[in-house]
């Protein structure tokens, strides 16, 4: 696997700093999973975040720390979800409720990712080899990351952990790749507009 | 480097006001807590941490209550997890920091029962790499750390700004009336120069 497209400064100094939408988070939880490189950017980042913290001006607590539980050795953190994580997913979807795979069209499936209280949409989208996905532009933005297989559009390829931070100025047209199709995560804000059949059959399912 | 490490803070004490902290290591504070539970070194822990946390807080704008309180969940979630830091992948500062941010996140969600911070804690599970260079994550903690006290006022502030707030470069211009690509190009030095730092690690 070699990753070509990866999440912005920007985008990714957002992540560090946990102000991004939770959907939109998601996605680019998602990439850093299978990343090492961008992972590495994230930890640099938060070591940035320690200097800072570092050096910053100390101001008074009003209150001392109050009453200690026993210290926990090891012990994750209550509220953990016990679940077993599904077979090939990702584990920092672990936390989310999924939905099943539903037929939308011609070979192409999709599930919802359920992310409470998130502006963005999150859904897994599954399309067969060769599949051409519907033309849309979109209001907002429309974040992806590649699961597996690959897609292809006006601004490269896109394989396995590949991030695809599309904003509002871009209208595309995926080409799913002949052989393996592809298996992708998206967060999107805003609106999308498709065009054609499929995305009259489309657009109500995603609800947007 | 536990040496290094040292000259640096003290350099660090010295640039603020010549007090220097005499063997003030958050790391065996840390490791004493997650041994016996010592109050003692939680209250040395807390002391140097929480005013810093809170005041990190209040810079980024938030009401004095909610600073207090993330400094004070922050200082709890670290006397609870103590056992689970591994100096190996970062200083006791970027750990705490992290924390700080997660914690963050919480409060803000009470409502949508806190996945997204266990989403950050997924993503921390998995460090394996470099298990030959366990002094990786606090030497390049410390790298960073002399690097951004390099910074200029300015860059620091942009530097604050995106990394910490999580601004957008617009938005970092607007809160500091200053031209977008004033930003741009403030940050790409900063990061130049922190990279360029780093890379002698890698």
């Amino acid at each position: 696997m070699s990753i070509v497209h990866r999440p912005s400064d920007e985008a990714l100094a957002a992540f560090a700093a946990g102000t991004l939408d939770e959907g939109l988070a998601l996605v680019v939880a998602i990439h850093l999973e299978i990343d090492p490189v961008s992972r590495q950017r994230l930890r640099d980042l938060e070591a940035v975040q320690g200097a800072l913290l570092e050096a910053a001006e100390p101001a008074a607590m009003s209150g001392t720390f109050g009453v200690l539980p026993l210290a926990s050795r090891g012990i994750a953190d209550s509220g953990r979800p016990a679940a077993a994580p599904e077979r090939g997913l990702p584990r920092v979807l672990r936390p989310y409720v999924i939905g099943p795979w539903r037929k939308i069209g011609f070979r192409i499936a999709m599930r919802r990712v359920d992310v409470p209280g998130a502006e963005a949409r999150v859904f897994m989208l599954r399309a067969a080899p060769g599949v051409s996905l519907p033309h849309h532009k979109h209001s907002g933005l429309e974040w992806t990351t590649i699961l597996s297989g690959a897609f292809e559009h006006d601004h490269g390829r896109f394989a396995t952990g590949d991030f695809d931070e599309a904003g509002e100025e871009h209208v595309h047209t995926p080409r799913v790749d002949p052989v393996e199709g592809c298996t992708c995560i998206s967060a999107v804000t805003g609106e999308v507009l498709f065009q054609g059949w499929l995305g009259r059959i489309l657009q109500p399912l995603v609800r947007l | 480097m536990v040496a290094a490490l040292a000259l640096t803070r003290t350099e660090m004490a010295g640039a603020h006001g010549g007090r220097v902290v005499a063997l003030f290591d958050p790391n065996a504070l840390i490791d004493a807590i997650a041994r016996s539970g010592d109050r003692d070194a939680f209250a040395k822990l807390f002391d140097h941490f929480a005013p810093r946390l809170k005041g990190l807080l209040l810079r980024s704008g938030a009401p004095p209550e909610l600073a207090e309180e993330v400094a004070q969940e922050t200082m709890l979630t670290v006397w609870r997890k103590a056992s689970l830091f591994d100096p190996a992948k970062a200083s006791a500062a970027t750990w705490i920091a992290s924390i700080a941010r997660n914690r963050r996140i919480d409060i803000a969600r009470r409502d949508t029962r806190l996945r997204l911070s266990q989403v950050y804690e997924i993503l921390d599970e998995d460090e394996p790499e470099r298990p030959d260079d366990l002094l990786y994550g606090a030497e390049r903690d410390a790298l960073v750390r002399s690097a951004v006290s390099e910074l200029s006022v300015d860059q620091l502030r942009v530097v604050e700004l995106a990394f910490l707030q999580g601004c957008s470069h617009q938005e970092v211009a607007s809160r500091l009336s200053i031209p977008l690509g004033t930003v741009k190009s403030r940050l790409r030095l900063a990061m130049a120069h922190l990279r360029g730092r780093l890379e002698d690690l890698r």
